[in-house]
C-alpha cells in the first residue's frame, strides 16, 4: 500500500524576493512542515525579514511560487509575532484590546467579538502566564511582558504556525531566556510548528531544530550543525567565527578561536 | 454686549456657525485619534491646503465650478497620491508631504493671482478662518458627510484600529491594510475637503491634532481616547465663538486656540495627576 506524506505547511519553489527592481534573495527553494522548529539568522539587512514577509504573504515574490498551507493557501492559521517597536505605542490598548486582536482575523471587519472571543483571550492570556496584566496599558509594559502578550494575541488566533520576528530583540538575559522557553514550550507541548527570526545566533541554536542561513547571494537550509559551521559563519559575517558548547548550548563567537 | 447678549446673539443669529463649526469640529477630533497614533498629522496639514487649492482653481475665470467641487477633486487625487507615495521606501514620508504642503500654497498663490477680486475675497475668508457665515445648506451638507463618515468607521471599526495598531499582522490576518489605509485616508479627504470650505483651514488642521492630543494625554483606555477627543471637538467652537464676539477675533482662529487651552489645561493637570 502507498503511503503519501503531508504536503508541507510551507513549500517555496525558485523563489526571487525583494522590492520593485531590487531582487536581495533569489532562487531558494525550501519546505516547512508540521511540527518544524525552525531560526532564521543571518546579518542585518541580509534578507531575514523579506523572507519572513514572503511566508507570511504579505510581500509577493519577484518569481517563483510560495504555498501556503498545502495548496489551500489558509493564511488565517499563521500567528504572527512583529517586532515589539514596529507597533503603535501611543494609544492606551489595554492588554486584553491587542490580544483581541488576534480574533479579528476570524471575525472578519464587521463581526463584533462574542463570549466565546473573550473566552479565548483569556485562556491565551493564561497560556503565556500574564492574566494578570490582562488591563494594563500595552504601551507600559516590559519588554519580556511586551512580547508575552504579542505571543498571546498569535495564539488567540488559534494558529497552526508561530512565526516570530526578532522575539528576544533589546531584552536582558533573564528576559530572553524566559521568552525563549516559552516558545520552545509552545512548540514541544502545544505542536505548534514555529519559525523564528533572530540575530542572535546561540539563541537559535540552542532551540531550534533546522536552521535557514540568508545572505544576500547566500541561502542555506538544513539541521543546525551542518549549517551553524565556523566556515559558513565566517563567511557570513566576514569575521573568524567559533562554535563551541557550554552546558549543551550552543556558543557562538566573533574573533578566532584561542586554545 | 453682555455676557448673555453675546450667548443670545450666536444662538439666535449664527445657530449654523455654532453647530456647524461643532459638527466640524467633532468630525476632525475623531479622525484625528488616527491621525495623530498613525503619525501622519503632516497629512493633515497639507490635506487642507491641498483643499483651499482646489477652491481657488475652481474660481479661476476658465473653470469656474463649484468650490466645493475643486477641494474635493483635489485633496481626493492628492489623496490616492499619498496613499501610494507614503509607502514607498525610496522617498521619505516627511519629504513627500513637505513638497506637497510647499506646492500646494504655492499653486494656491499663483491661482489667486490670476482670479477676479470678488472671488479672491471669499479665498481670503476661508485662509483668515472666519466661520461665522457658515450657511444653512452647508451646515446640511457636513452634517451629512459627518453621519457617513462616522457610520462607516464605527461599522469598521475593528478594521480601522487594527490597521492602525499594526498593519503588518493585520494584514496577514487577512485585512488587506494598503486597502484599509486607503480607506481611511478617503474618508479623511472628504472630511477635509468639506471642512475646509465651510469653516477654513487652521480650524480644520487644528481639530485634525489638538482634541485627539488633548485626549490621549489624560485618557486610559482606547474607548475613552475616542470619547474625550470628540468632547475636546465639540466645546471649542462654543468657547471660540463666544470669546470672538466678546474680544472681536476671527472666530476660527480663536476656536483652535480655545481648544489649545483645553490642550495646555490638560497637560498641566496631568502633571499633579
Amino acid at each position: 500500500m502507498n503511503q503519501t506524506s503531508p504536503p508541507p505547511l510551507i513549500e517555496a519553489r525558485s523563489v526571487d524576493l525583494g522590492y520593485g527592481k531590487k531582487r536581495i534573495l533569489s532562487g531558494i527553494s525550501f519546505t516547512i512542515h508540521s511540527g518544524d522548529f525552525i531560526g532564521i539568522v543571518g546579518p542585518n539587512g541580509s534578507g531575514k525579514t523579506t523572507l519572513l514577509r514572503a511566508i507570511l504573504g504579505i510581500l509577493r515574490p519577484l518569481a517563483g511560487e510560495i504555498i501556503l498551507g498545502g495548496g489551500s493557501g489558509e493564511r488565517q492559521h499563521v500567528g504572527y509575532v512583529p517586532q515589539r517597536d514596529t507597533i503603535d505605542q501611543i494609544m492606551p490598548f489595554t492588554v486584553y484590546d491587542v490580544v483581541m486582536m488576534g480574533r479579528f482575523g476570524k471575525l472578519g471587519p464587521v463581526r463584533l467579538p462574542s463570549e466565546e472571543d473573550g473566552r479565548k483571550v483569556r485562556e491565551a492570556l493564561k497560556h503565556v502566564d500574564i492574566e494578570n496584566l490582562t488591563g494594563m496599558a500595552f504601551k507600559e509594559l516590559s519588554g519580556g511582558q511586551k512580547q508575552r502578550a504579542l505571543i498571546a494575541r498569535a495564539l488567540a488566533s488559534e494558529p497552526k504556525i508561530l512565526i516570530l520576528d526578532e522575539p528576544t530583540n533589546g531584552m536582558d538575559l533573564a528576559s530572553r531566556s524566559a521568552i525563549m522557553e516559552l516558545i520552545k514550550r509552545l512548540h514541544s507541548v502545544d505542536g505548534l510548528t514555529v519559525i523564528l527570526v533572530s540575530h542572535l545566533l546561540s539563541d537559535v541554536a540552542t532551540y531550534v531544530q533546522r536552521i535557514i542561513l540568508v545572505e544576500q547571494g547566500l541561502f542555506l537550509m538544513g539541521a543546525v550543525d551542518d549549517i551553524l559551521t565556523e566556515d559558513n559563519l565566517s563567511k557570513l559575517y566576514n569575521v573568524p567565527v567559533s562554535v563551541g558548547e557550554f552546558l549543551g548550548n550552543k556558543v557562538i563567537l566573533a574573533g578566532p578561536r584561542h586554545v | 454686549m453682555s455676557d448673555l447678549e453675546i450667548v443670545r446673539t450666536i444662538v439666535t443669529e449664527f445657530p449654523f456657525a455654532l453647530f456647524g463649526s461643532m459638527v466640524a469640529g467633532v468630525l476632525c477630533a475623531y479622525l484625528g485619534v488616527y491621525v495623530v497614533s498613525k503619525r501622519v498629522v503632516f497629512v493633515g496639514a497639507t490635506l487642507t491646503q491641498v483643499a483651499v487649492t482646489g477652491i481657488a482653481f475652481s474660481h479661476l475665470p476658465l473653470i469656474g465650478v463649484e468650490p466645493l467641487f475643486g477641494s474635493m477633486v483635489f485633496t481626493l487625487a492628492a489623496t490616492i497620491l499619498f496613499a501610494q507615495l507614503l509607502r514607498s521606501k525610496v522617498i521619505p514620508r516627511d519629504s513627500v508631504l513637505g513638497a506637497s504642503y510647499v506646492v500646494a500654497i504655492a499653486l494656491r498663490i499663483l491661482m489667486i493671482q490670476k482670479s477676479p477680486a470678488a472671488e479672491v475675497s471669499e479665498i481670503e475668508a476661508i485662509l483668515k478662518g472666519d466661520i461665522l457665515f457658515v450657511t444653512a445648506n452647508q451646515f446640511y451638507l457636513l452634517l451629512g458627510v459627518f453621519l457617513v463618515i462616522l457610520i462607516l468607521h464605527l461599522v469598521f471599526f475593528k478594521a480601522f484600529i487594527f490597521v492602525s495598531f499594526d498593519a503588518e499582522t493585520a494584514s496577514t490576518q487577512g485585512f488587506r491594510a494598503q486597502w484599509w489605509e486607503l480607506f481611511f485616508y478617503l474618508t479623511v479627504g472628504v472630511a477635509v475637503s468639506v471642512a475646509t470650505r465651510i469653516v477654513g483651514d487652521v480650524f480644520v488642521f487644528g481639530f485634525l491634532v489638538i482634541p485627539a492630543v488633548t485626549a490621549i494625554l489624560i485618557a486610559r483606555n482606547v474607548r475613552n481616547v475616542f470619547l474625550l477627543s470628540v468632547l475636546f471637538g465639540a466645546i471649542p467652537p462654543i468657547l471660540g465663538l463666544y470669546l470672538a464676539f466678546k474680544l472681536d477675533f476671527p472666530a476660527g482662529p480663536t476656536t483652535v486656540a480655545a481648544a489649545f487651552l483645553l490642550l495646555l489645561a490638560s497637560w498641566i493637570a496631568g502633571k499633579f495627576r
